[in-house]
């Protein structure tokens, strides 16, 4: 009757049951896959990507540049990722232990990198070089691409704009941008803004419009009326005019972009959960829930939410391509981050004066593209493995 | 023989060892009825949509079967050999078809007038539109409908089901079909309604002696209709033989289960076992809840701010008491308040006046809501096993939460233990509790709604037209099971539902409903064999009844 596994297990772990689904799709696979890499990059992107060595062993005996000069950032995400690896890996015990330890460790973590790591403020990108020539350490263990994100290779002479594996000096695999500096390297680090401002602008719209649009469906009336005004003020602002109104009068800070994104987004999801509630209000096991005097926040988001949520998480795959699109775009606008990497900027570059330089085009715009179709592809697996009529007719 | 179908098998998706019609064989003559009877999934409308040939894209038919349809002076054809091309030509014109859901079966953005001319105009295509016209309004006057003439321009949603219907057999024959199948047509509407409109079949039937397909599942509509009758099961015709013998001295152990789990027949064995109530009168005086005058009425809003423009009267004035540990049936035709009395009770529906007390205490007298305790002592049971369950969660998860909610069992794993023993109650499997809803049969899952009802302990429940969505070998079973219940644990019931044979077999007091108001009540016996009340006669002799042949 239905696929294996389903009836045959006693474990009613719903979520396993979805993930399994969800990995049948081959799509969702690919999107999964992609996602997974960059999720690896941006939490790695210093070991993959630095000008500093990994490991100098000497007659002083080991040391490494590289763990010194990451940031709070770095040391953030690393912490945060060992620490979710190594619970799934001793399989947490009970959900609530799981979420109170991820939450502890993000709390010390953030307070412990802003107060005890500084970084050197002034990178000299070049001395490891020299000293590699200089043979004065022993042993040198690099990065897989031994160049920083902001190493201009001041020391290498004028590389701006070399088409891949085109210098003679040194390897650039996908060649370097306008100011010298190694597309490969950059588009590791900058896989961190885009993962980054989906994930984040996406939750925060989805978090406030599916609470906002469940209220508003649930009670509806006078609740409805308001919340619908809301949500019609709230469309009526054009996010990207927004954007560019505080870049230009606030500094260019990544974390307000994603929550400019977020909160400017979030009508659409409310609307989308307000029809869904609409419709599962008067469905009986919502109407036996309240017979049963459940509390409110479980007839919302217990019963009502799962069942009503699939188009919800549609339009989300789709937001966070939008998300990433919208901070390309800024940056492309060349009003995005300064100095810091981010495909869009980096896009910005491949056209300059009359010269097209297909290497700053390809390589991003493909990164661009492989993310945002991996959402569309995840989004719309997630859609049928959570659809329990679909598993019916199987 | 106008119909002979000989070795008829359909299966699905190409797996020709597991058929869903399993090689059967019967024929109809002009002028006469053939039921096709079973329950759900014995491959009864597949069968009606082999004849038709409008079966789904990923079912099809045996190459052996044969349709032979007798098409009068011309030659008979092999409706399993014949083309699409000349099926669209024998629909609507040789065959008619009727559906079971009047409600969807109509196109609503055309007026019915449109829509009986499309089909006239395929079967006459040199016809006037002034002759059309004509035939459309004969038509619609065959069907025994009122204002015709305004009728022809109205859309389909200002008609009730019954008139619904009525225009799909009037669509049926207009175009003079030799052959008219029709799958379940009554079973959405009312037993008044679909009273009326089996005598129409009838009647058209001696007009223009078309002969008839009939699908049915109730043996009640059967023995009204019906010439010969086949009994399906499991995609097999099980028996097949004139209506009188097969339902009077039926020859399959199948088809005396059938008969056995009527409701009407149901009633015989319960009689005999017990006489279920002792002292009424002073019963009545210790009324358990009492309903007084109790006014539900919904606003109707219009215009641009929703101003309320007037209202309309669910439930007009309505008392009733109910002794603790009876059972209190409401019955009704649709749209007559049954559900919005129960859904009022539950404090679902907030009552316009009146009052509602529970042992004497007023349940309506604090404004805002119903008072918290009452919610574990008063529960509800849906009509819909389908939708009465979430999707998502596991029965464990649908049953637990609420024993948490109001302080049973210590902890989960207690919990666990009272709704594996419920489950033991209800006979399902305790391992189910780890399962989701869609994994159930219709049954199953009536139960786990019955389950969840009884696992916070309640005094008093709602049975919402709780088996009308069910076969009747379930229903019996069903029943059976919840008058066990009510015994076990001393419930009382108010049982909502519009079949006067289940009301018959499972209650103590009957509450005649019409129009939102209670026109009689008494007891069951009394309601069912001397109602006083010249609707509650009405109700009663529009019911279909095994017995009633003669």
């Amino acid at each position: 009757m239905t696929s294996a596994g389903v009836t045959h297990t006693s474990d009613p772990g719903y979520t396993r049951l979805v993930l399994s689904r969800v990995l049948k799709h081959r799509g969702a696979r690919f999107g999964l896959i992609w996602t997974g890499l960059l999720v690896l990059f941006s939490v790695f992107a210093p070991l993959f990507a630095s000008s500093h060595p990994l490991l100098i062993v000497n007659e002083g005996g080991l040391s490494s540049p590289m763990l010194r000069y990451l940031s709070a950032v770095d040391v953030i995400l690393l912490l945060l990722f060992i620490f979710a690896a190594v619970l799934i890996l001793i399989r947490y015990a009970v959900g609530r232990v799981y979420w109170s330890v991820v939450l502890v460790t993000l709390l010390i973590s953030v307070v412990q990198s802003f107060y005890s790591i500084s970084p050197p403020k002034l990178v000299v990108y070049e001395q490891y070089r020299q000293d590699v020539q200089l043979l004065e350490s022993q042993l040198v263990l690099m990065a897989p691409v031994p160049f920083s994100p902001k190493d201009y290779l001041r020391d290498a002479g004028d590389t701006g704009f070399l088409e891949p594996l085109e210098s003679s000096i040194s390897t650039h695999w996908l060649g370097t941008d306008e100011n010298g500096a190694d597309v490969l390297s950059r588009m590791i680090h900058a896989s961190r803004i885009a993962l980054g401002i989906g994930f984040v602008a996406t939750g925060i719209a989805m978090f406030v419009g599916v609470i906002i649009g469940g209220l508003m469906g649930y009670f509806s009336g006078v609740v409805d009326v308001i919340g619908m005004r809301l949500v019609e003020i709230f469309e009526a602002v054009p996010t990207l005019f927004l954007l560019l109104t505080f870049v230009a009068f606030f500094d260019r800070n990544i974390y307000l972009l994603m929550v400019i994104i977020g909160i400017t987004s979030w009508p659409g999801y409310a609307r989308y959960v307000r029809a869904e509630y609409l419709r599962l209000r008067e469905q009986e096991f919502v109407q036996a829930a309240v017979i049963c005097d459940l509390p409110l926040w479980s007839i919302l988001f217990r019963h009502i939410l799962p069942n009503g949520i699939a188009p919800v998480l549609v339009a989300a795959s789709f937001g966070v391509a939008s998300a990433i699109l919208a901070e390309s775009t800024l940056s492309f606008l060349g009003l995005g981050l300064v100095d810091d990497p981010s495909w869009g900027q980096m896009l910005n570059q491949a056209v300059q004066s009359s010269s097209f330089y297909w290497w700053m085009a390809f390589f991003p715009g493909g990164a661009i593209f492989l993310t945002v179709f991996s959402y569309n592809l995840i989004g719309d697996a997630l859609r049928d493995a959570i659809d329990p009529n679909s598993h019916k007719m199987s | 023989m106008l119909l002979d179908v000989q070795n008829l098998s359909v299966f699905f998706n190409g797996e020709r060892d597991k058929p869903v019609v399993d090689s059967i064989s019967f024929s109809l003559e002009r002028g006469r009825t053939m039921c096709l009877v079973g329950e759900s999934g014995s491959g009864k409308t597949m069968t009606a949509l082999s004849v038709t040939r409008l079966l789904p894209n990923n079912a099809s038919l045996a190459d052996t079967s044969k349709i032979v349809f007798d098409r009068g002076p011309e030659p008979s054809v092999d409706l399993n050999d014949a083309s699409a091309e000349t099926m669209r030509q024998f629909r609507g014109s040789d065959i008619a078809m009727i559906f079971q859901e009047p409600m969807t079966s109509l196109n609503p953005v055309l007026t019915i007038g449109d829509q009986l001319a499309e089909a006239i105009q395929h079967r006459w295509p040199e016809l006037t539109e002034n002759e059309i016209n004509t035939k459309c309004r004969e038509s619609l006057e065959k069907v025994r409908l009122d204002n015709v003439d305004e009728r022809l321009n109205t859309y389909p949603h200002l008609l009730s089901g019954g008139q619904r219907q009525r225009v799909m057999i009037a669509m049926a024959i207009a175009c003079e079909p030799k052959l008219l199948v029709a799958d379940e047509p009554t079973t959405a509407l009312d037993v008044s309604v679909q009273a009326d409109i089996l005598r129409l079949i009838q009647d058209l039937q001696s007009e223009n002696g078309m002969g008839i397909l009939f699908i049915t599942h109730d043996l009640g509509v059967v023995a009204q209709i019906a010439d010969t009758v086949a009994v399906m099961s499991r995609g097999q015709i099980v028996e097949k033989a004139p209506v009188r013998s097969v339902l009077k001295t039926p020859d399959h152990r199948y088809t005396q289960g059938l008969l056995d789990a009527l409701p009407e027949n149901l009633v015989a064995t319960r009689s005999q076992e017990s006489s279920p109530l002792q002292m009424p009168q002073e019963q009545l005086e210790r009324s358990y809840i009492e309903i007084e005058n109790l006014c539900v009425s919904f606003p109707i809003r219009s215009g641009f701010f929703r101003r309320t423009t007037g209202y309309v009267h669910a439930l007009d004035n309505v008392s009733l008491k109910i002794s603790r540990s009876d059972v209190v049936a409401l019955v009704g035709e649709s749209g007559s308040g049954k559900t919005t009395l129960g859904r009022t009770l539950l404090g679902l529906i907030a009552p316009h006046s009146g009052s509602i007390k529970l042992e004497g205490d007023d349940l309506l007298a604090t404004k805002s809501d119903f008072p918290k305790n009452i919610r574990n002592r008063f529960q509800y049971i849906f009509q819909d096993p389908v939708s009465s369950l979430n999707p998502r969660l596991t029965i464990a998860t649908t049953l637990i939460e609420p024993m948490g909610v109001h302080g049973i069992g210590e902890n989960f794993d207690e919990r666990v233990a009272i709704a594996e023993k419920l489950m033991g109650d209800l006979n399902l499997d305790e391992k189910s509790l780890w399962r989701l809803p869609y994994q159930f049969s219709g049954g199953q899952r009536q139960r786990i709604g019955i389950a969840r009802a009884l696992c916070v302990n309640p005094e008093f429940i709602v049975c919402d037209e709780i088996t009308s969505a069910l076969d009747v070998s379930v229903q019996s079973e069903l029943l059976q099971l919840l008058l066990d219940l009510r015994e076990s644990r001393d419930l009382t019931l108010l049982f909502i539902s519009h079949d006067i044979g289940v009301i018959e077999y499972v209650s103590d007091y009957t509450a005649v409903m019409h129009r939102g108001e209670i026109v009689e009540f008494d007891e069951t016996s009394m309601i069912c064999h001397s109602p006083k009340q010249h609707y509650t006669q009405e109700l009663l002799a529009a019911v279909p009844r095994v017995s009633a042949l003669t």
